[in-house]
C-alpha cells in the first residue's frame, strides 16, 4: 500500500535486517537508501502512468528559463493531438495552472510550502487530484513540472518515464559544468529562448559540449518557443514518446 | 536544502526501527554517501544535528558518514579510476573526454546501534 493515499502498490518491500545483542546495545544492519521509500512511491505512480497510457515528463530548470512558457506554447501546437495534462510544481501560488488552464487542458497546482522540490509522494497526490479533473484520466502526456532549482529535484524519482532539463540563453552556457547532476541524470537537455542568442555571449556549442562530456546519452535540443525557432524539433521529440509509450503499452497488452 | 527531507526520512525510519525492536535511544547511526547522490554531506550532518535536537530518541547520537567512491570508467580504451572526489577531466591512460560513471549515487543507511 502506498504511503500517499494508500492505493494498492505493487512495490511494498519487506526487509529483514540481520541483528545481533552485545550486553547492552544492539546493532542493527539495514542497508537500506534513504531513496527507497521515494523510489517504491516512484514506481507505483510509473504504473499508475502507464495504466492511463500515458508518457510522463518531468521537467527541470532554474526559476525563470521557460517551462510554463514551453508548455503553454506545446499544448498550443498539440492539444488536437494527444491530450495532455500538466502537474505544476511551486513554492507557493496557482498563477502557473491558471497559466495552463487558460490553454484548456486539466492541470493541478501543487503547492510545496517550501520545500525546494516535488517528490514521488506529491506527484501521487497531484496525479489523483488531476484524474478528477475533466479529462485527467485519459492522458498521453502528463508533463510534471517541478519547483524552479537545478539542484534539489535532481535527486527524487517522481515515477517519470522522460526528464528533461532546461536552460534558457539568458542564464548562461556554464550551467551544464556548474550543475551536472540535472544533466547526469536527464535524458534532454532543452536549451530555450534561442531568439536572445543577439544579446547574450552564449554559444549553444560550448553548452552543448560541455553537457555531452557529462552524458554523451543526453540529446540536446535548442529552440526558442515564443518565436518558433526549431520548435519543430521539440514537438516531433514529443510525439516519438508518445508513440514509445503506446508501442510498449501494446506489447504488454 | 533537500537534504532536510531526507533527513526526516531518516528519523522515521530510526523511530521505526527502536520500536521494533523495543531500543529507547539511538547512540550512532553509519551512512554510505555518494560523491554524485547528488547529497551535501556537510548539509545532511547539519540538518541532522538541527533535527535531532527535537527528538529524544537520536538527540546523543552519533553520526559517521563514509564518502563512497565513483568508479569513471573510459568510453576509448575501457580503463577505469576510482575517486571521492570531482570528475576526472580525461583519461589517464589514453587522453579520452567521455568517462562514464559507475556507482557513487548512494545514500545508504547502513548500521544503526540502539540501546
Amino acid at each position: 500500500m502506498c504511503d500517499a493515499c494508500g492505493c494498492p502498490s505493487p512495490s511494498d518491500h519487506a526487509h529483514g535486517p540481520s541483528t545481533h545483542t552485545h550486553s547492552h546495545t544492539k546493532t542493527v544492519d539495514v542497508h537500506e537508501s534513504l531513496f527507497a521509500a521515494n523510489e517504491a512511491i516512484a514506481t507505483s505512480n510509473r504504473e499508475h502512468f502507464e495504466e492511463m497510457g500515458a508518457v510522463a515528463i518531468n521537467l527541470i530548470s532554474s526559476p525563470g528559463s521557460g517551462k510554463t512558457t514551453l508548455l503553454e506554447h506545446t499544448i498550443e501546437a498539440l492539444k488536437e493531438e494527444f491530450n495532455i495534462g500538466v502537474i505544476e510544481g511551486d513554492i507557493e501560488t496557482e498563477r502557473d495552472a491558471d497559466r495552463i488552464r487558460a490553454k484548456g487542458v486539466p492541470v493541478v497546482q501543487l503547492t510545496t510550502g517550501g520545500a525546494c522540490h516535488l517528490d514521488a509522494s506529491m506527484t501521487h497526490r497531484g496525479f489523483h487530484q488531476l484524474q478528477k479533473e475533466p479529462g485527467g484520466d485519459t492522458l498521453d502526456i502528463l508533463f510534471i513540472e517541478n519547483v524552479g532549482n537545478l539542484v534539489c529535484p535532481t535527486s527524487f524519482d517522481l515515477g517519470e518515464h522522460h526528464r528533461i532539463v532546461l536552460v534558457s540563453v539568458p542564464e548562461g552556457p556554464d550551467k551544464p559544468s556548474k550543475y551536472p547532476k540535472a544533466f547526469t541524470s536527464s535524458h534532454t537537455f532543452l536549451i530555450t529562448k534561442t531568439d536572445l542568442l543577439p544579446y547574450f555571449d552564449f554559444k549553444v556549442e560550448d553548452a552543448r559540449d560541455d553537457a555531452l562530456k557529462l552524458n554523451p546519452t543526453l540529446r540536446v535540443l535548442d529552440f526558442s518557443a515564443t518565436s518558433g525557432e526549431n520548435f519543430d524539433q521539440w514537438l516531433s521529440l514529443l510525439r516519438e514518446l508518445v508513440a514509445a509509450a503506446k508501442k510498449k503499452n501494446s506489447l504488454q497488452a | 536544502m533537500h537534504e532536510i527531507s531526507l533527513v526526516q526520512g531518516l528519523l522515521s525510519q530510526l523511530q521505526e526501527l527502536a520500536r521494533q525492536n523495543n531500543m529507547n535511544r539511538v547512540v550512532s547511526i553509519t551512512m554510505d554517501i555518494g560523491p554524485l547522490s547528488g547529497v551535501v554531506a556537510d548539509s545532511f550532518r547539519f540538518g541532522f544535528e538541527i533535527l535531532a535536537q527535537e527528538d529524544d530518541l537520536v538527540r546523543d547520537a552519533t553520526l559517521v558518514i563514509n564518502t563512497t567512491t565513483v568508479t569513471y570508467r573510459c568510453t576509448g580504451c575501457d580503463a577505469t579510476q576510482q575517486t571521492r572526489g570531482d570528475k576526472p577531466d580525461n583519461c589517464p591512460a589514453c587522453g579520452e573526454l567521455f568517462l562514464l560513471a559507475e556507482g557513487g549515487d548512494e545514500l545508504i543507511l547502513n548500521r544503526v546501534e540502539m540501546e
